[in-house]
């Protein structure tokens, strides 16, 4: 399976955050909320920290 | 199916959470936690958290079928290096489907395949999630959690 780094990057924090949000919190409302900030945290700060190195490159 | 998961989310965390109160016996607390760790999500099964242990075992598995899909490596103990020696670990943590992978065919990932990093990074992944799944059933069989 030929997959680019940012759907590798997407997939990995996928799974992450629906074992998070499960282990995490306890109503079913609480876990979506949570495992989707925990979703966009993941990817957001990775591409953050992406065009932060994008000048070194 | 979702109402069934907010019903038992509802009288999980209706129960009162008592420190002192051990849900099982110190001896099944160890067969639960090996449980847990053999299978990723069988020690939630084995608490009575039927929807949990579902998501669990799918999430965990899934990630780990997706590492081997990408040709991820094997790391082995007699490789001399600390980080591929804790990175066995790490990969031995997710229990059986490590083991089940090899005996149907898995030959440890091809390190040349363009992929194979992410498959490596997906193995490990899903090998400590499975750690804190063992210990998230440790601490329900402990009543720290609900």
């Amino acid at each position: 399976m030929v997959i680019s780094h940012f759907t590798a990057l997407v997939l990995f924090s996928f799974f992450v955050s629906v074992v998070f949000a499960i282990l995490n919190r306890e109503k079913l409302r609480d876990q979506m909320i949570y495992g989707a900030k925990v979703f966009l945290s993941f990817v957001g700060i990775a591409l953050l920290l992406g065009w932060i190195m994008y000048p070194f490159s | 199916m979702t109402k069934r998961v907010a019903e038992e989310d509802e009288r999980a965390v209706k129960e009162a959470v008592n420190p002192a109160r051990l849900q099982v016996s110190s001896g099944n607390l160890f067969g639960l936690c090996l449980g847990a760790w053999l299978l990723p999500g069988l020690g939630h099964l084995l608490l009575g958290r039927k929807w949990r242990a579902l998501i669990l075992f799918v999430s965990i598995v899934g990630m780990f079928v997706l590492g081997l899909a990408m040709q991820g490596q094997y790391f082995s103990l007699g490789s001399g290096s600390y980080l591929h020696t804790l990175g066995y670990f790490a990969e031995l943590s997710v229990g059986v489907p490590m083991r089940a992978a090899t005996f149907f065919g898995y030959g440890g990932g091809d390190t040349f395949f363009v992929c194979s990093d992410y498959g490596t990074a997906f193995l490990i992944g899903a090998g400590m999630l499975n750690v804190l799944t063992v210990l998230d059933a440790y601490d329900i069989a402990w009543g720290r959690k609900p």
